[in-house]
């Protein structure tokens, strides 16, 4: 079964290098030909591998070392179990969707097969991520996605915003990877290696003050990638990469990074519930934190990306809970119906000339209607209706938090589910029905290639059926993560059920309802709370104004203030002083007499003093 | 074999002799010839290394003044071996890339005889050999600077040779005094360092020898606050001086710090541990920040360059074998990836003679290839996994954990810092649109590049995914001097942090 791990790992990345050779050149469909080809044949092995593990079967490969020095010993090695098999799965699938899909989206843009090479190459790095066996292999991977991620972002490196949301992104997850390297060096530390395998079998032995460390360092490494709080602002301007982009390594794939390292290390977690506490508060947080600023935004993608944030809190709620299953089956339905959602969102651009203000829509419906079906598909599945997916991952984890007694976290997130339905169906009515306001604006928006909406099918099938696998899915990942017993009446949780689907069945009928009727007045506009959202709390101003313009304003100082007029001064200083002194001394040597013979008496009368006066030490 | 020491450090010399009877027309093509034989040679010496012997290799003895103990000693071992191959590579791939017209016959004799002096300075086993190719190898950059550099070339020229050679005169006083005390306790003259390995020196006197040896390699690689030289020298050097300074000179202060400081004084480097770290985070934290700053793309350069080598410093006095391997290998990985980053803006100086940031944008459409180049550099140099970059930082920084997890916090903001400027810089320069119109027609890179940048870009990264061979040889020599300080150390203190930080493992 190696030789499957093998290609599933290789597959995208011979893509990658093969499309780099065109990357000078002009557009080539050859390109978006073999990396779709070599990415379905990464994405057939991995779902021989998902077959062969739940027969089973673990992998456990180790090729070369990488790096030794001192006791360290670190070889590149790969595992495959019924958690990372779960991923390989999804990346694959999800991503040879988007490179399909893209071959269409991306026909008329010069940097096509650049685009292709970057996507390639993002998939290689998220498998090594999810397959490594050890915590710095993970780490590759994890700074391959940043990459990956930096250059997609500024893919149209000719626009301004787009460079700098790259950059934005790149150095926000760098500060976050600093404090999970700091976890890493504390690993090795204590355990003496990176290998899942060893450190979880020595963690329960460790001081509990320690693996408390740990988890909180590897958690702030998470929040970085998954864009939790207060690293969340790069996640929203990472809109500026092309929508394919967004689709897969903004909302599918890389972002849950995060939550998939907490769900990785679980037997680190599990035995500090007080960090897993932390991990689920925050993860409350942003879920509802996220959600209130796709309330208002008019930016299509931005909604979907605030969403998709909103989603990961979620994913953090289980995660904390110590609901490790229940995460990885959200991350996974999540998956499928957020990349839909997106990719829906990029038909719509490309039929509105990249315009992406709701406002101007409106009635698309008439104009693009598989697009629209597929996107309220997507969106009903987000919002966790009976029988779309998103209905048994997110009522699972609305069951851990009122099953674990936190029931704060609960109402929380039973809230963040009303915002969610209504935030989708005003995407949904604004875009799809009502006024056509793009018509006054003169678009003339066309429904987009047959074989991208084929492309779009799986996603829409699997966002329907891919909830009535729950069963299932528990029973083949709890192999390994372990089991997540409800104590609960089953009467209470049926009853959460209702209440929860009515509620939020209830907010979508209403928001229906009332932009049906022509939405909210203009007079809400104005009101502080509706600014307050709208300029997303005024975190980007405030990390502009406390942290950017700050840093550069001190190093300006530290260069032209401290280096140059203090350090250097000094040092030219100590030199102008050798030099004026020797100019001075020269007068001595006037070549005059009676000058000579005064300073003679000089010279012999401080030889006498020290004579008579200097006694060396004895 | 037996002499290959010699005719490594030698063999520029003496094909400078023959440099002078050759046309102008044909010196260049002499010079990469003698470069390549020259990398070929120290490619022999690694093929005939022991990697099952840690100590010294190939040595060469011979007395030069008995009654004084002074010889000429060479020797090669894990630590230095790859230095010096990092010296012949970066020389031949520096002057592959020479694009000067002027004066080049004594250009490429200059470079020939400086390639002579950085080979002998990490070769030398003899303290007073030792000095005198430290010494020596001013003069050549002295002369690089100040005949073909640009700008304010001889201020800068001066102030590079004044202050590193002022610096080393204290060292001088050190050596001479060592040289006695070996004297004293056995009755015979010794500058050999294997002998004065064996030497166990009181703690006060460690102190003050550390001192003076300290200010020396702190001017050389350059330590906060000593480092104001480098700006300057970098700022004017012409690009091939830049490569060789950034590349290799650099790195014979914090090899001299491994070399000679920690194994000659044991404990003196324990007691300075603390406030030499928190000189190498300065270091590491402000140079970033005033690379930040800079308006001129060279000078981001060169400040990084002192940010890095502050990793570096952090590295070496963590003491263990993963500091002390990750150090000289990011000495290594720095010489590849600053080298290759001097001669990137070299090729854009040479068609626009400017280096200012803000001349420049919408680069990465005129000149695609070149982009791509800068970028993979600019990765390395930011420490991403899998390039030649991340091995070295991540283990320094590893090492150093287990000595303060506190300031191995603010050293790792190098790699926040880093990452600021590194991506600023590359956003300024290549993204955007072009408009400049002196930019639009401007042409990508052309073979002679091509020839000297394509190595560098396959050493980041079959170095970055396979850096084993190379790392194992270096460990296993860091692991004999670790042992050799253990020996040595003489207050119990110092002994019980080496065997502290050398083992994994925890409170239960």
């Amino acid at each position: 079964m190696e030789k499957y791990l093998f290609v599933a790992l290789f597959a995208p990345i011979v893509g990658s290098l093969f499309s780099l050779l065109f990357t000078a050149r002009k557009k080539n469909v050859i390109t978006a030909l073999v990396t779709s080809g070599l990415l379905l044949f990464s994405f057939v092995s991995s779902l021989t591998l998902l077959f062969a593990v739940h027969d089973g079967l673990v992998l456990h490969v180790k090729l070369m070392d990488w790096i030794s020095a001192g006791s360290l010993n670190l070889p590149f090695g790969f595992i495959v179990d019924n958690v990372s098999v779960i991923m390989m799965v999804t990346v694959t699938l999800v991503s040879s969707v988007v490179n399909i899909y893209s071959m269409g989206y991306m026909a008329h843009d010069k940097g096509y097969n650049r685009f292709f090479t970057y996507i390639s190459a993002f998939v290689f790095s998220m498998l090594i991520l999810v397959m490594s066996d050890n915590f710095v292999g993970l780490f590759i991977g994890w700074e391959g996605v940043g990459l990956c991620s930096y250059l997609l972002i500024g893919f149209w490196y000719e626009k301004e915003s787009a460079s700098w949301a790259g950059n934005e992104a790149f150095i926000m997850n760098r500060v976050a990877d600093l404090g999970m390297l700091m976890g890493l060096f504390l690993i090795y530390w204590q355990f003496g290696t990176f290998s899942y395998e060893e450190v979880f079998a020595h963690v329960g032995s460790v001081n509990v003050g320690v693996v408390t460390t740990i988890g909180l360092l590897l958690f702030i490494g998470a929040m970085g990638k998954s864009a939790q709080f207060p690293f969340h602002t790069w996640l929203a301007d990472a809109m500026e990469g092309p929508t394919p982009v967004s689709a897969l390594i903004h909302a599918a794939t890389m972002v849950t990074a995060g939550v998939y390292l907490v769900i990785r290390a679980s037997d680190l977690f599990m035995l500090v519930p007080e960090v897993g506490h932390i991990i689920a508060t925050l993860g409350t947080f942003v879920a509802v934190f996220a959600a209130s600023m796709a309330l208002v935004n008019r930016d299509l993608k931005r909604i979907i990306a605030y969403s998709t944030l909103s989603q990961l809190g979620y994913m953090f709620v289980a995660a904390g809970l110590g609901a490790y299953w229940i995460a990885l089956f959200h991350l996974m339905t999540h998956a499928f119906f957020k990349s839909l959602l997106f990719l829906g969102a990029g038909n719509i651009m490309h039929a509105m000339d990249d315009e992406l203000d709701i406002k101007k829509m409106g009635g698309l419906f008439g104009a693009m209607p598989y697009t629209a079906i597929l996107m309220a598909v997507a969106s009903v599945a987000l919002c966790g209706v009976y029988p779309f997916a998103g209905f048994f991952s997110k009522d699972a984890i609305l069951a851990a938090a009122f099953n674990g007694g936190n029931f704060y976290i609960w109402f929380a997130l039973f809230i963040g589910a009303g915002m969610t339905a209504f935030y989708s169906f005003r995407l949904i009515m604004l875009v799809f029905f009502g006024d056509k306001v793009y018509k006054k604006l003169g678009f003339h928006p066309h429904e987009t290639y047959p074989f991208v909406l084929w492309a779009l099918l799986p996603l829409g099938i699997l966002s329907t059926v891919a909830g009535f696998f729950e069963k299932p899915f528990e029973e083949f990942v709890t192999k390994v993560l372990d089991k997540y017993e409800f104590s609960m009446a089953h009467s209470t949780e049926l009853g959460l059920i209702f209440l929860t689907s009515g509620f939020v069945i209830l907010v979508i009928v209403a928001t229906i309802y009332k932009y049906a009727k022509g939405g909210f007045s203009k007079q809400l506009e104005t009101m502080p709370l509706f600014l307050l959202l709208k300029n997303q709390y005024y975190i980007p101003k405030l990390y502009e104004v406390a942290i950017f313009k700050p840093y550069y304003a001190l190093s300006r100082f530290a260069w032209k203030q401290i280096d140059v007029r203090i350090i250097d001064f000094s040092v030219d200083m100590i030199a102008k002083i050798l030099y004026r002194s020797g100019q001075q001394s020269r007068k001595m040597q006037s070549g005059n007499l009676s000058d000579m013979l005064r300073w003679m008496v000089v010279g012999i009368v401080i030889l006498l003093a020290i004579a008579i006066f200097y006694r060396p030490m004895v | 074999m037996e002499h290959i020491l010699s005719i490594i450090v030698f063999f520029p010399l003496v094909a400078v002799f023959f440099g002078f009877v050759i046309s102008k027309e044909s010196i260049k093509t002499f010079g990469i010839t003698v470069a390549v034989v020259e990398f070929l040679l120290s490619i022999v010496l690694w093929i005939g290394f022991d990697t099952s012997n840690a100590g010294f290799q190939f040595v060469e003895y011979f007395p030069l003044i008995s009654q004084f103990g002074v010889s000429y000693y060479l020797g090669v071992d894990g630590i230095s071996l790859f230095l010096v191959i990092l010296s012949t590579f970066m020389t031949l791939i520096s002057l592959i890339g020479l694009n000067i017209k002027k004066d080049i016959k004594n250009l490429v004799i200059t470079i020939l005889f400086l390639e002579m002096t950085l080979v002998g300075v990490f070769l030398s086993l003899d303290m007073i050999l030792f000095y005198i190719f430290w010494e020596l190898s001013l003069i050549p950059m002295l002369y690089i600077i100040g005949a073909w550099g640009s700008g304010q070339r001889v201020y800068a020229a001066i102030k590079f040779f004044l202050y590193t050679f002022a610096g080393s005169a204290l060292m001088l006083v050190g050596i001479l005094y060592l040289g006695y005390q070996y004297f004293l306790a056995t009755g015979t003259w010794s500058f050999s360092v294997p002998d004065w390995h064996l030497l166990v020196l009181p703690f006060n006197m460690q102190l003050w020898l550390f001192g003076a040896f300290f200010l020396a390699f702190a001017v050389k690689v350059p330590m906060f606050p000593f480092h104001t030289w480098l700006p300057y020298a970098h700022g004017q050097a012409p690009t091939i001086g830049s490569v060789l300074l950034a590349a290799v000179m650099l790195k014979m202060g914090t090899y001299a710090f491994i070399r000679f400081s920690l194994p000659l004084f044991p404990d003196a480097s324990y007691y300075f541990l603390y406030p030499v770290a928190t000189i190498a985070i300065i270091m590491v934290i402000y140079a970033a920040m005033v690379a930040y700053a800079q308006e001129d793309m060279k000078q981001v350069i060169a400040y990084s360059s002192i940010s890095h080598m502050g990793i570096i410093i952090i590295g070496t006095f963590a003491m263990n074998a993963e500091g002390l391997t990750g150090a000289i290998f990011l000495m290594l990985s720095h010489g590849i990836v600053s080298g290759a980053l001097f001669m990137l803006v070299g090729v854009i100086y040479d068609r626009r003679h400017t280096k200012m940031i803000n001349e420049f944008g919408g680069l990465a459409t005129v000149m695609p290839r070149y982009a791509a180049i800068f970028g993979v550099m600019m990765m390395a140099a930011v420490g991403l996994p899998l390039t030649i970059g991340f091995v070295g930082e991540f283990l320094s920084l590893l090492g150093f954990y287990r000595v303060s997890w506190l300031m191995t916090l603010f050293a790792g903001t190098g790699i926040i810092l880093g990452a600021v400027y590194m991506l600023v810089l590359f956003k300024k320069a290549f993204f955007g649109k072009v408009t400049k119109d002196e930019n639009a027609e401007l042409k990508d890179l052309d073979k002679r590049e091509f020839t000297a940048l394509i190595p560098l870009v396959a050493l980041v990264v079959i170095l970055g995914v396979y850096p084993k061979p190379i790392l194992s040889t270096i460990d296993m020599s860091v692991k004999k001097m670790i042992n050799l300080m253990e020996k040595k150390a003489l207050l119990p203190s110092t002994k019980e942090f080496l065997i502290r930080v050398n083992h994994t493992g925890g409170k239960k």
